[in-house]
């Protein structure tokens, strides 16, 4: 057994390592993170994760419910410490995993991973308290700078195998709704893999009058397959997963590429946006009222998608109570990890598994949004119409159970308060 | 338009999540369940006009029942976010907005100035419960009002009742905190709710606003006491190094009102009485 393979046993029992071995860890971190891009691309299958903050014991669960690394790909979207009790062995575990099987394991930075954030959220108070000085949490921030600014998923399949549960749900209901393969866009499973809901792709409208209302699949409201096309074959267009969002100095996932990332996150800029702006149900670009921080809506979304041949934008950075919450006809997704939130919100989390296309003719070329590269921009130019989103397997859970924590119910202190 | 994931998850009933308890013709509750869905939460935030805090416990409910007549006085979210201001006249600014805001003018061609639906974004309320059933406070001269009795509630008589209870929280986007919660003890002749907003806007104000109700069981006599409490950070910073805290400290004080609340001065308190039946 190597020294990696036995620091990710004592992480993985929820044990620090020790500090010279944290150090290497780091050391070996960085050599890898360097040679990545701002934008790192991955191959479906590939299983997207929200915030973490801290919460080790519902990470263990993430794991148990999505498969372990490296069987399952993994990709983190950011906001691995602060608020939890354990960012130090939640955030160790996965820089670990990460040198291990570089492949199998993507990191993107979140804006906790910073030095003033975690300073102020927990995590420098943590490190101090576990090792006596904050040298372990100088290494870690040495990293964060290192971090992916964001990452694109190539090669997700627009069609979902569906779990057993689900075909056996859909045939229930007769021939006329069941659900086959190449139908299911959404599908959502709870921990033990147990079905609970799927949503049809909607078919392209024949003509005008098929009523929204009635081709409407799914959750009321949620025009989940708004604009997928429906169009023959498996190519779907590609997955932008980021932290925060969007910025308004950015309009092509190029520009990610060109910033200088290996520094403290700063308070404005290109960089800022990406790990901090939040969408909202607005036009255009919107300040938002804290005085800093951008807000973005739906058509910004879509002219971006449609610029970057992008059919769906995965990020995490909001708290969301049913753990996945899809906006804008499903241009964009917030996905959330983090179980019974601080452990006091009572909300489940999920993770997004985007499976892998078949066919072999996923998009695999890349336009970023440059026009003399891309013959199809023109086109679709003309017609507004955006990529068919990848099918998405969503997995619900919930935070691990109590006694598995080896600490005892949170109670209410009785207190002679006055 | 969004479609929200799990939603068929279970999730626990009003009544089995109610504790009560009944003491000397007084029925006192506390109903804790977890944060609000998405569709309670839209709901909300339409019908208030602005958008709630991340966390926001819809269905926590602390509340006080004179069994005989009715009265009845609750503590809820909604009605506590009501009292925030609409408007975004009292608006408040992150530390380092000046400095954003500059550079990202500069910066972006489009010249984005429109701010998204202006609010009181830190959840500052002034609510002090909601009488749900049966007459309200008296308001008397100072001279005759009665105040709490602190000296019996400092007696170590037994608490038969304890609960706390939060009805929001907020980030503020990782620049602080917004808490509103209540806590209650009764004990077998007397009784106290202290609902508390603590908000702290790092590196610009902590505020403190506390409503107590003292109930006394045997003559019906209800006191609520409302304190407003306000002062810079930097000077609440200050206060806690004159007080002895080592800085190193000063982070894990700055994150408990109880800590700081007798550093800041009290820039508004009233006093209401109401006897029942």
């Amino acid at each position: 057994m190597s020294d990696l393979d036995r620091a990710i046993a004592q992480l993985r029992s929820c044990r620090p390592i020790p500090e010279a071995q944290v150090r290497e860890l780091c050391h070996k971190a960085r050599e890898l993170l360097i040679e990545e891009g701002n934008v790192v691309t991955v191959t479906a299958p590939v299983t997207i994760c929200g915030d973490i903050h801290g919460q080790f014991h519902d990470l263990m669960e993430l794991f148990r419910v999505g498969g372990d690394v490296p069987d399952t790909n993994y990709l983190f979207m950011g906001d691995f410490v602060d608020r939890g009790f354990y960012s130090l062995e939640s955030f160790l575990l996965l820089l670990c995993l990460k040198v291990r099987y570089p492949d199998r394991m993507t990191l993107i930075r979140g804006n906790h991973e910073s030095r003033q954030i975690t300073t102020v959220y927990g995590f420098y108070d943590e490190c101090l308290r576990k090792y006596g000085s904050a040298n372990v949490w100088r290494y870690c921030c040495e990293v964060f700078d290192y971090l992916a600014l964001g990452a694109i998923v190539l090669g997700a399949s627009n069609t979902l195998e569906p779990s057993p549960e689900a075909l056996a749900h859909s045939q229930s209901l007769g021939p006329t709704q069941g659900l086959t393969e190449s139908d299911i866009e959404i599908e959502v499973l709870n921990a033990d893999g147990v079905y609970i809901n799927s949503f049809a792709r909607k078919t392209q409208p024949s003509s005008a009058e098929s009523s929204p209302a009635q081709s409407r699949t799914g959750a009321p409201g949620s025009g989940a397959s708004g604009w997928s096309t429906g169009t023959p074959g498996n190519t779907s267009g590609a997955v932008l997963c980021v932290h925060g969002g969007l910025s308004p100095l950015i309009d092509t996932v190029d520009k990610i590429r060109i910033l200088d990332r290996k520094q403290e996150v700063p308070h404005e800029g290109a960089m800022c946006d990406l790990l901090w702006s939040d969408p909202d149900e607005i036009d255009g670009w919107g300040l938002s009222p804290r005085g800093a921080g951008f807000l973005f809506g739906a058509d910004i979304v879509r002219v971006f998608n449609h610029a970057n041949d992008l059919s769906l934008i995965a990020r995490a950075h909001q708290l969301v109570m049913e753990g996945f919450k899809e906006m804008f006809d499903s241009t964009i997704v917030t996905v959330w990890s983090a179980p019974n939130y601080c452990y006091r919100c009572g909300n489940v989390a999920a993770i997004l598994e985007l499976g892998e296309d078949g066919s072999g003719d996923g998009v695999i070329a890349r336009s970023n949004g440059d026009v003399t590269r891309s013959d199809g921009g023109v086109m679709r130019e003309k017609e507004r119409l955006l990529l068919p989103g990848p099918a998405r397997r969503y997995r619900v859970f919930q935070a691990a159970p109590q006694d598995s924590r080896g600490m005892p119910a949170k109670k209410p202190v009785i207190e002679y308060f006055l | 338009m969004s479609l929200n994931g799990a939603l068929n998850e279970p999730y626990p009933s009003a009544e089995l999540s109610t504790v009560s308890h009944m003491q000397k013709g007084f029925k006192i509750s506390a109903r804790k369940l977890p944060i609000s869905k998405s569709g309670p939460i839209d709901e909300m935030s339409q019908k208030l006009g602005i958008p709630v805090p991340e966390m926001i416990f819809g269905d926590n409910i602390v509340s006080v029942e004179h069994m005989e007549s009715g009265w009845r006085l609750e503590f809820n979210a909604y009605d506590a976010l009501d009292r925030v201001d609409k408007t975004g006249r009292t608006m408040l600014k992150v530390a380092y907005s000046k400095e954003w805001s500059r550079s990202s003018r500069e910066n972006t061609h489009e010249g984005i100035k429109e701010v998204v639906k202006p609010f009181d974004w830190s959840f500052t309320t002034d609510y002090k419960g909601t009488i749900t059933n049966g007459k309200s406070f008296d308001v008397l001269p100072p001279q005759i009002v009665e105040p709490i009795p602190i000296e019996l509630l400092k007696r170590p008589d037994p608490i038969l009742f304890f609960e706390e209870v939060v009805l929001y929280e907020s980030e503020l986007d990782d620049n602080g905190i917004s808490m509103l919660s209540c806590k209650l003890r009764v004990m077998p002749d007397r009784m106290l709710v202290l609902c508390r907003l603590f908000m702290r806007l790092d590196d610009v104000i902590v505020r403190i606003r506390d409503t107590r109700i003292y109930v006394e069981f045997a003559t019906g006599k209800i006191i609520r006491d409302y304190t407003e409490k306000e002062d810079a950070f930097e000077k609440v910073k200050k206060s806690l190094l004159f007080s002895g805290k080592l800085p190193s400290d000063l982070t894990t004080a700055l994150r408990d009102p109880n800590q700081i609340a007798h550093l800041i001065p009290e820039v508004k308190h009233t006093i209401e009485n109401l006897t029942i039946p």
